[in-house]
């Protein structure tokens, strides 16, 4: 099948990115201006995001290798919009940073292309190539501030561990191929139908290894609290939100296209996972005395609930993902763009320390505030829209009868409650006479403080009146399976 | 033709065992370079000689140079000239020498032979096939590739950066470089 006009039409949102990370490049070879390439990133990011509006009407169609459908359309949304928060904190944090501060949104901009790619992807050349061109500019981003120990320890930690996952990606992929001689899903799945060999299912699993590790799934978490708490903010935000979102997507598109997951033991090791992911999260979470690793844990916590839906993967699995995604996405923005505000603008080490965060209530009650929301949406409390998630995530638990996974949600959810209550407590105490970081004095003026605040809104306008993003979904969802 | 990739097979799985095997970086690179030309042999023997030679320019060409010119750059002290004279010695030229008149003699074989054009299994993909897939239906996957590579060479040029302040880096690296050293 060859590239056509239309083709192109529906493939601009990736074209736009792509486009603006070419001019961001030639610009940071003109002249460097921090300012100036964070609008232009901003401007080609929010020409992708409407660019969709126009796609939304030529879906769903079939490219060469790549799928343009509701389930990518959605995640493109998502990853677009965790771009543009991303790069509007990362021009309040690396407003004084000593040294180049341009390359970060060129970096932020392939990144975005490549998980937009890897969200759409049907083939597993561009299922590859989406992931790697996903993963690299994150080295770099996370060990931006690289005289910081800590941030180059993360960048090259998260290197090393990826690359060794990739090889497993890769593996598993030349197992399927030597099985099957295909490299699209489709062919795949016709191949793999009946009862599939011992080759195909190692190939499975050794991929499902490599995806998973990404997703930070248990056996393959270790790697995530260190990479959070070492990457500078910004950076710790993309990977948490839209890289996360990405690879499960293509994990979704895979389980609803491929049946060796649907049956079998490679089914069973999934489940297990998912309620071991649930409870290792939450487990270790509870002893953390800093914010980015204690969200690292709970976002591992997370991605267990979210793979109960992958498991179930029949029903309403694709709309409680979807929702629980853009719940996810929100929540973690939030939170992860407050630890970024205090931070900025960039001297040294990230405050994300407990006892920075002793009493900031009383220097920055709004600040607090929309800490306090996503904290809360986390942990799942009504009228947040992390109540809406989980709700929907143990309704579908409760529909298949999956004891088992339910169980490991809500005692989860318990376990989590306590140490999101731990951080709020911290919030409110009167301030100690501590060393401390704040943010600056007039954050809710810059970018980065009006996507927080919009985040918090948008939290609890989802929590009370969810209609509209379920509705979303829903129609993104047809689409999808159609 | 099947003996030709049995024993370009074997031959890489006995030069990567020595690449993990040897201690000494040069060394290993010897039997790196070996496996890798005897990986571009079993590519002919698939029926793809265009990955072949790509294999052989690439890998085996540019690639290896580039890291036996490093490692070799990167041994600058006093006891060279003795590294140099021990890196010669018979026991260490042997066992790729050996490796490679095998894979020499496959090739002489099969030219010798007259069957060139047969492969093991399937037909033979050309130059022209290759290209023709890549710059048609795969024309975005060699695009988002240029896209990767831009992310790798922007990523390694940030971090490998010597001096912080911007607009003076060229400068200031050598005397970074100094402080360095």
């Amino acid at each position: 099948m060859m590239l056509t006009t239309t083709h192109l039409l529906a493939l601009m949102p990736i074209l736009l990115v792509c486009a603006t990370a070419l001019v961001v490049m030639l610009g940071i070879a003109w002249q460097r201006h921090h300012t100036a390439v964070a609008v232009v990133t901003v401007a080609g990011l929010s020409l992708a995001l409407l660019s969709l509006i126009a796609v939304w009407g030529l879906a769903p169609l079939a490219t060469p290798m790549l799928a343009i459908d509701g389930l990518s359309l959605f995640a493109a949304t998502l990853i677009l919009m965790a771009a543009l928060a991303c790069t509007a904190l990362g021009h309040a944090y690396l407003a004084h940073h000593q040294g180049p501060r341009e390359e970060f949104y060129l970096l932020l901009l392939c990144a975005t292309a490549g998980g937009m790619v890897l969200a759409a992807s049907t083939h597993l050349a561009t299922l590859f190539l989406g992931l790697e061109l996903l993963s690299m500019p994150l080295y770099g981003m996370l060990a931006y501030t690289y005289r910081e120990r800590r941030s180059l320890e993360a960048g090259i930690k998260y290197l090393v561990l990826s690359a060794a996952a990739t090889a497993t990606l890769l593996f598993g992929m030349a197992l399927l191929y030597a099985e099957t001689g295909r490299l699209d899903f489709a062919g795949l799945t016709a191949s793999l139908a009946g009862s599939p060999g011992v080759w195909s299912l190692a190939g499975a699993g050794l991929m499902l290894a490599g995806l998973g590790f990404k997703l930070s799934v248990v056996p393959f978490h270790l790697w995530t609290p260190d990479v959070y708490e070492g990457g500078p903010g910004p950076a710790a935000t993309f990977l948490a939100t839209a890289s996360k979102v990405a690879v499960f997507v293509v994990l979704l598109r895979l389980m609803l296209a491929a049946p060796v997951f649907g049956e079998g033991w490679l089914h069973g090791v999934l489940a297990v996972m998912a309620v071991l992911t649930m409870l290792v999260g939450n487990l270790l979470a509870l002893t953390q005395a800093n914010l980015k690793r204690l969200l690292g844990y709970s976002s591992i916590a997370h991605f267990g609930y979210l793979l109960t839906a992958l498991v179930i993967g029949e029903g309403l699995a694709v709309e409680a993902s979807g929702i629980y995604l853009v719940v996810y996405l929100c929540t973690t923005l939030a939170a992860f763009g407050v630890v970024t505000l205090v931070s900025s603008p960039y001297h040294g080490e990230d405050a994300a320390v407990l006892h920075h965060y002793r009493g900031l209530f009383w220097r920055r009650p709004y600040l607090t505030a929309v800490l306090t929301v996503a904290l809360l949406s986390l942990a799942g409390i009504p009228f947040t829209a992390g109540f809406i998630g989980k709700f929907y995530i143990i309704a579908l638990g409760v529909e298949a009868g999956r004891w088992w996974l339910v169980g490991g949600v809500i005692a989860g959810s318990a376990i989590g409650l306590f140490y999101y209550l731990r951080v709020m407590v911290t919030l409110y105490l009167t301030e100690a006479g501590m060393q401390r970081r704040d943010a600056p004095a007039n954050w809710g003026m810059s970018a980065g403080g009006i996507v927080v605040l919009g985040m918090a809104v948008l939290i609890v306008v989802l929590g009370i009146y969810p209609a509209p993003m379920i509705d979303w979904v829903q129609a993104l969802g047809m689409t999808a399976t159609g | 033709m099947e003996i030709a990739f049995y024993l370009s097979g074997l031959v890489a799985v006995l030069a990567t065992l020595g690449v993990i095997t040897n201690t000494n970086p040069v060394h290993a690179l010897l039997y790196l370079i070996v496996s890798l030309i005897a990986v571009a042999l079993v590519f002919c023997a698939l029926g793809a000689p265009f990955a072949g030679a790509l294999e052989v320019i690439v890998y085996a060409g540019a690639i290896m140079v580039l890291f036996v010119f490093v490692v070799m750059m990167l041994n600058l002290s006093d006891t060279v000239e003795a590294q140099e004279r021990a890196w010669l010695k018979p026991r260490i030229w042997l066992g790729p020498s050996v490796l490679s008149g095998v894979l020499l003699l496959t090739l002489i074989a099969i030219l010798w032979l007259g069957d060139g054009g047969r492969v093991i299994e399937g037909e033979t993909l050309t130059a022209k096939a290759v290209g023709s897939i890549l710059f048609g239906p795969w024309l975005l996957v060699v695009e988002l590739a240029a896209m990767l590579l831009l992310a790798a060479l922007v990523t390694a040029s940030h971090v490998g950066r010597l001096s912080s302040p911007a607009g003076s880096a060229g400068r200031r690296e050598p005397d970074a470089r100094k402080e360095a050293s």
